[in-house]
Formats: structure tokens, C-alpha cells, sequence
């Protein structure tokens, strides 16, 4: 046994962490493997629930719209699997976009995101081997149905407050992502709590640790939002007004 | 990147039906996540490395290089999960003093650490050995005569078709960015990568239309209808795969 004490011992455990901090982080799908069954069936029982319900919304509007709504749907679907497989610039390094499920969901609401969001998730499990089938339910819930609906509803809220379009949007993106990163730390801290200080000590731990890549991350997320955001409405009001019908279907 | 879809569709075992894969990996991985053992983890590990790297010809490079995909993962949740903050040292493998508390390292976690890391990279390689042995459409095929809602089937065929255009298209335009040193600084990738994903969205929206389109003038009425593969169960593969899984649970339990 040995121990190590004051000021060295900090700079020591610090450089340590910098070093093993990957110069290109993930964003924070839970990996293949490491919820424990039970918690993977947990999730996917809270998940599907939400997709059956998102499911029947598309049909829905499919009836409505035609089968022309499918194609743009998909291509939604496609573009959020894009998004996160380009490298967003960040203080600490380049990190793979954590969703792109705000922006979609400030656009389309959040039922189709659910059902896009699944898909995205099975893709990436099976394409880029970024997180896992077994995990699916859990990422599923973080991402597409607590980011998507945290995103779409700071959104409208601020909106009826009569908030500006661009701290509206950035604050959408930024909070859909934020929570998205606690109810990860949550998911794991209820699968591991620790022994002595119980859950709230393990979330604490988890939300420590992460914190290093997603807070920055989270705030990336909402400059550049709004700057997609801006580019879009100014340039192509017609399209972003013939795509409100995906929009319009949920309500 | 997406170089897992190719070795999908060219690896040796592409032509094994995808059910048996399916039952395969999931199987396994399903038993390795209730077994929980460092033993089984690690026979896993190397049955999978073995299938993957004999059985479907992939390279050992690539299967490694994929394997360190989830570590950076790993590494940050399984330090949260170690480390006890407490003000007992007794218990502590190893400790850093902050004046009275003590942030150190449990044995006992530490084993629970290691479990952990050798099982998340056990399932994970029964992920690998799907993915890289079966191409994305024969899996939506086998969610097809599973009977998943009709339009989740469709909407994920069309998605795998149009996320490779976009891929494609997202590249050029970031190529292009580069090579006017869109990226220099951060404040610079923000603005390119702003213009970049804007440009993507406008171009998806009218991919879609002129997919419509396209789609209507050949009579699309919602449905789309494709020639799959057609590939013969053996009954050889089953009863070796049910094997191998009747044996890791007889290992398990003892």
C-alpha cells in the first residue's frame, strides 16, 4: 500500500486524467454490454411504450399526407444519422455530435424523432459500432425520448414567452443535450450505486466524470444549432414551410 | 467510416442465412450479460476474435481497432464506478489524501471494474460478428418476418439507402471546406460546419422530393418492393450454434 499526499498528488491525478482523455470522444452511448440485463430490459420496456406510441403518429400522418411523407421522414431519419457521424468542434478536442436530435425535433416535434431516433441508434450500433443492441433501450430513452422531448418542449415554451428565435433555439439544443448527458449518468448510477453513499453518490460520480466532455459539448450543440438554424430560415423559407406538415401531423 | 457495411456484404460467412447469425450473436450475448464472468467474458472474447478473424476472413487489425471503439466509454464510466470517496482508509487498495477524506481505489471494485470492462468487450465483439458478417438489409429482412409494424420496416430500408448519399454528399462539401481552411480554428469549424449541415438539410429535403418523384412515376403506392438474397438454413450451423450456447451456460453454471 502506498498513499500520496497534498498538491503532487493532485497534478500527478490530473495530468493522468488529461492523458487518458480521448482525443476524440463519443458521445455518450452506453456501450454493448455493460447495463446489467436487468436494467437493459428496464429500459426497453420504459422505451418501447414511446415508440408504439410514435409509431402510430407516422401512420397517421401517413394517411393523412400520403405516401410521400414516408420518403421525407426517412430523409430526416438519414440526416440526423449524418449529423452524428461528423466531428463537432470542441474545447477539449474533437467530439462526434452527440444527436442532432434538437434541431429535429424543433422541426418535426418529437413522436417521429422517437421512431427516427431508433433507427439512427440501430444503424450506429450496426454501421459505426457506436453503442449496442442490448443498451438500445436505455440510449434510446436518453437520447431520442428525454432529448427530444426536453428540446421540442424548452422550445415552445420559450416561444409562448415571446423569448427570441436564437436564444429559443440555442437553449432548446443546449438543454436537450444537457439532459441527455444526466439521464445517461442517471441510467448508470441506478445500475451501479455505490456501496456506501447509495445512488445519489454514484450519479455524482458519473455526472463528474462525464461532465468533462458534455458540458462543453452541450454548448457547441446550441451556437450551432442556432447558426443551422439561422442559415436555414434565411435562405429556405418555402422548404422549411412545406416540411411543417411533418409538424403539423403531431398536433 | 463505414467500412463495416462493406466487409458485410464481401466477408466468407456473407452467405450463411442471417438468422443464424442473429441466433448466434444474440445468444451468446445474452448469456455472456447473465453469466457475468470474467471467465466467460474473456472465452467469449476469443470465440468471437476467432469467428470473426478465421471464419469471416477479416483482418485482426480491424477487429482491434473496432474494439477500442467503446473504450474511451469504458475507461470514463468504470473510473466512476471505482473510486470511493470516504473517510475510512482501511478498506482502500490504494488512496490520494485530501486532508481527512480519501479518494481511493476498493479491491472489491476494482474486481467489479474489471468484470465490467471484460464483459461490455465481450458483448460488443457478439455485436461485431453481426455487424460485420451481415449487411444492414438482410437484418431488416429478418425484422420483416418477424412481423415489426410495416411502416418502421419501411422507413428503415428507406434510411439506409439515403444515409449513404448523404454520407457522401457531407464529405464533398467538407472536403471542400478544408481545402479552403474551413476548419483552422474553432471559430471557424462552428461557422463551416454550420453552413455545412444547412447546405446537407436543404439538399436531403429536395433528395426527398425528387425520390417522390421518382418513386410515384413507377407506380409507388407505399411500399417498395426489393429482391432479397435467398439463403438456406442448415440445420449443421443451428445445432453447432445451440451447441456452443448449451455449452457456455453448462460452463456457467458450474
Amino acid at each position: 500500500m502506498f498513499k500520496l499526499k497534498g498538491k503532487k498528488s493532485f497534478v500527478l491525478l490530473s495530468t493522468l486524467f488529461m492523458t487518458l482523455l480521448p482525443k476524440q470522444a463519443e458521445a455518450m452511448h452506453i456501450a454493448e454490454g455493460f447495463l446489467p440485463i436487468k436494467w437493459a430490459g428496464i429500459w426497453w420496456a420504459v422505451a418501447l411504450p414511446f415508440l408504439a406510441l410514435g409509431i402510430r403518429q407516422i401512420k397517421e400522418l401517413v394517411k393523412e399526407q400520403g405516401a410521400g411523407v414516408k420518403v421525407l421522414l426517412a430523409v430526416t431519419g438519414a440526416f440526423v444519422f449524418v449529423l452524428s457521424s461528423l466531428k463537432l468542434p470542441s474545447l477539449t478536442g474533437s467530439c462526434s455530435h452527440p444527436t442532432g436530435i434538437g434541431l429535429g425535433a424543433i422541426l418535426f416535434g418529437p413522436w417521429p424523432m422517437v421512431v427516427l431516433g431508433s433507427i439512427v441508434l440501430l444503424f450506429q450500433a450496426i454501421l459505426l459500432a457506436h453503442g449496442g443492441l442490448t443498451t438500445l433501450g436505455a440510449n434510446l430513452f436518453s437520447m431520442a425520448i428525454v432529448g427530444a422531448f426536453v428540446a421540442y418542449g424548452v422550445y415552445r415554451l420559450l416561444k409562448s414567452m415571446g423569448a427570441p428565435q436564437w436564444l429559443s433555439v440555442s437553449l432548446a439544443a443546449t438543454l436537450g443535450d444537457l439532459m441527455t448527458y444526466v439521464t445517461t449518468a442517471t441510467q448508470l448510477a441506478w445500475a451501479f450505486p455505490s456501496g456506501e453513499g447509495g445512488i445519489l453518490l454514484s450519479l455524482t460520480k458519473f455526472l463528474s466524470v462525464f461532465a468533462v466532455t458534455q458540458l462543453p459539448l452541450a454548448i457547441t450543440e446550441g451556437l450551432l444549432t442556432v447558426l443551422v438554424f439561422n442559415l436555414v430560415h434565411q435562405y429556405n423559407e418555402n422548404e422549411l414551410r412545406e416540411l411543417a406538415v411533418i409538424s403539423k401531423g403531431r398536433e | 467510416m463505414l467500412n463495416i457495411d462493406q466487409y458485410a456484404y464481401s466477408n466468407q460467412l456473407s452467405k450463411i442465412h442471417p438468422m443464424e447469425k442473429i441466433l448466434f450473436a444474440i445468444g451468446i450475448m445474452i448469456v455472456c450479460l447473465v453469466a457475468n464472468s470474467v471467465y466467460i467474458s474473456l472465452v467469449v472474447i476469443l470465440l468471437m476474435a476467432g469467428v470473426i478473424t478465421l471464419g469471416a476472413r477479416i483482418s485482426v487489425k480491424l477487429f482491434i481497432k473496432l474494439l477500442a471503439i467503446p473504450v474511451s466509454f469504458l475507461l470514463f464510466s468504470i473510473l466512476a464506478i471505482i473510486i470511493s470517496i470516504t473517510t475510512d482508509e482501511s478498506t482502500l487498495l490504494w488512496y490520494v489524501a485530501f486532508g481527512k477524506v480519501k479518494v481511493g481505489i476498493q479491491s472489491r471494485n476494482l474486481l467489479v471494474g474489471i468484470n465490467l470492462f471484460l464483459r461490455s468487450l465481450a458483448t460488443v465483439s457478439c455485436l461485431y460478428f453481426l455487424a460485420l458478417t451481415t449487411p444492414a438489409v438482410e437484418i431488416i429482412n429478418i425484422f420483416k418476418k418477424l412481423k415489426l409494424p410495416q411502416i418502421f420496416i419501411e422507413l428503415m430500408m428507406l434510411m439506409y439507402r439515403l444515409l449513404f448519399i448523404l454520407l457522401e454528399t457531407a464529405n464533398q462539401i467538407r472536403l471542400s471546406q478544408l481545402s479552403r481552411l474551413g476548419y483552422t480554428s474553432f471559430r471557424n469549424s462552428l461557422f463551416s460546419l454550420s453552413k455545412l449541415i444547412a447546405r446537407l438539410f436543404i439538399k436531403a429535403y429536395y433528395r426527398a422530393r425528387e425520390l417522390v418523384i421518382a418513386l410515384e412515376a413507377r407506380g409507388y403506392d407505399g411500399e417498395i418492393r426489393v429482391l432479397v438474397r435467398e439463403h438456406q438454413l442448415s440445420k449443421r450451423n443451428l445445432i453447432a450454434i445451440l451447441l456452443i450456447e448449451f455449452l457456455l451456460i453448462i460452463v456457467t453454471i458450474y
